[in-house]
């Protein structure tokens, strides 16, 4: 059982978390080469325009009012409006729109990553030096090698070009107006609960190819943590003793053995995660999948300032909420870690 | 036969609450005066010979960047480094590095970097309030 004090001073640590990077964000806007109201404006505009647009920005203050003024701003999730990428549109919309793209592109990821790596990791283990353990290792390095780059355009060519099996790009099918029946922003998640059948069927097909690009990696990396977790699990004196009771050995590794290796299994998929939301950038722009990722690349890129500041708070919140959960999985599977 | 003599009780040879929050805020105020003092004797000198109302900006940027740090830095170490010092054990690739000098390490940053943004503020504040 997790005690609550626990949770909540975890939760506390979320604080100081939050206002550190709030600090490097806008210390780092700061430091950086650009005028936001210039970039505004436009380079043509007169001088009395582009002062007009700091005035009303705030961007004559004094800069720790500034810095003040967007700590305030970023504890109410606050960060003004778009510049240029979706001009006068408010940040928190743009986000809204755009991260559950992101979130479900690394959810299906994630899941078979998990459905893939642990299994086999623990195959692997349990058959150590075997062809199965070999062939899996073998897997697992070339998953881990295999940039996203590269083994995503070659998943297009097999899978879409030569075997015709599988959509090339985007989200679902341009037949379809998911934005009719959006309610999460999940689009699989959103068509199943509107009970359009085709329209899943559809949102799963585009979905199948990126989420196993990115599931491929992070499985390689799951499956070779779990193995060498469960190579150490097994060959403590606990597994032995259920052994020579006349435990069954596939009950004593799933019973005894699992729950003890996936203590680091999990800090893997914890950091994973959080990498994920991140780094799903090369995917988003192999397969056409406009989310929070590309964002943020082409909002560095046009120097749409309050873009970026809420698109890497964003990220950094979910980063911790996700190790948030991780610390209460980890609890979970062993109560001695709350001490 | 004497018995051997009880383990020493961690809890009471800590010291008190208060006595550590001294620690504490001594820890953290010296290096926020020192980088108080840094940024002021910098701002002067750029009042002196260059572009003040830039330095006052840029040397409060960097403040907040060395706070930011050092704050995600002391979060980390609070939040991991037990772990962290944990699994050296286990791993026995003990390397010397403990949650507790982590923290203390972090906190002088963070301390510094806050000194600075102070002192930035306080000088441009006193300057622009002058001219």
């Amino acid at each position: 059982m997790i005690s609550t004090r626990f949770v909540l001073k975890r939760l506390l640590l979320l604080v100081p978390v939050l206002v550190g990077v709030a600090s490097l964000v806008f210390s780092i806007l700061h430091l950086s080469p650009g005028d936001p109201a210039l970039t505004i404006a436009g380079e043509r505009a007169s001088e009395e325009f582009v002062r007009q647009i700091e005035e009303s920005l705030g961007l004559n203050d004094p800069i720790w009012v500034q810095y003040g003024r967007f700590l305030v701003d970023a504890a109410q999730f606050q960060f003004g409006e778009s510049f240029i990428i979706q001009r006068n549109t408010a940040v928190r919309e743009v986000l809204a729109n755009k991260l559950p793209v992101t979130l479900e592109l690394a959810i299906y990821g994630q899941l078979i990553g998990i459905s893939l790596g642990i299994p086999l990791g623990i195959l692997s283990a349990v058959k150590q030096d075997s062809i199965t353990d070999h062939l899996t290792r073998i897997g697992a390095l070339a998953g881990i090698s295999v940039p996203i780059f590269w083994s995503g355009p070659l998943l297009i060519l097999l899978f879409a070009q030569v075997l015709g099996w599988l959509p090339t790009s985007g989200r679902i099918s341009v037949l379809y107006n998911v934005e009719a029946i959006r309610v999460t922003g999940l689009v699989t998640v959103d068509t199943l609960l509107a009970g359009n059948w085709e329209m899943f069927v559809s949102a799963v097909r585009h979905m199948i190819l990126p989420a196993s690009v990115i599931g491929v990696y992070s499985m390689a990396l799951i499956s070779r943590m779990m193995r060498s977790s469960m190579l150490e699990v097994i060959r403590q004196d606990y597994m032995r003793t259920a052994r020579a009771k006349g435990q069954g050995a596939k009950i004593t590794v799933l019973k005894h053995g699992f729950r003890n290796a996936m203590i680091p299994v999990i800090t893997v998929i914890g950091i994973q995660f959080g990498g994920l939301l991140g780094g799903a950038v090369l995917t988003e722009t192999v397969f056409a999948i406009g989310g929070i990722g590309t964002l943020l690349v082409e909002a560095i890129k046009v120097g749409d300032y309050p873009i970026v500041q809420g698109t890497v708070l964003t990220f950094a919140f979910l980063f911790t909420l996700v190790n948030l959960g991780v610390d209460i999985t980890y609890s979970i599977l062993d109560p001695r870690i709350e001490q | 036969m004497s018995a051997p003599p009880e383990p020493a009780d961690a809890d009471a040879d800590a010291p008190p609450a208060l006595e550590r929050a001294a620690v504490r805020l001594r820890l953290v105020g010296t290096a926020a005066l020192a980088g108080a003092l840094v940024a002021a004797v910098w701002l002067v000198a750029t009042l002196v010979v260059g572009d003040f109302a830039g330095s006052v900006e840029t040397t409060f940027a960097l403040g907040s960047l060395a706070f930011g740090f050092g704050l995600l830095g002391w979060s980390g170490a609070v939040a991991l480094g037990r772990g962290i010092e944990s699994m050296q054990t286990h791993l026995d690739t003990g390397t010397g590095w403990t949650e507790a000098d982590a923290r203390r390490a972090m906190a002088r940053i963070l301390g510094f970097g806050l000194g600075v943004m102070l002192g930035a503020t306080t000088v441009g504040t006193a300057v622009s309030a002058v001219a």
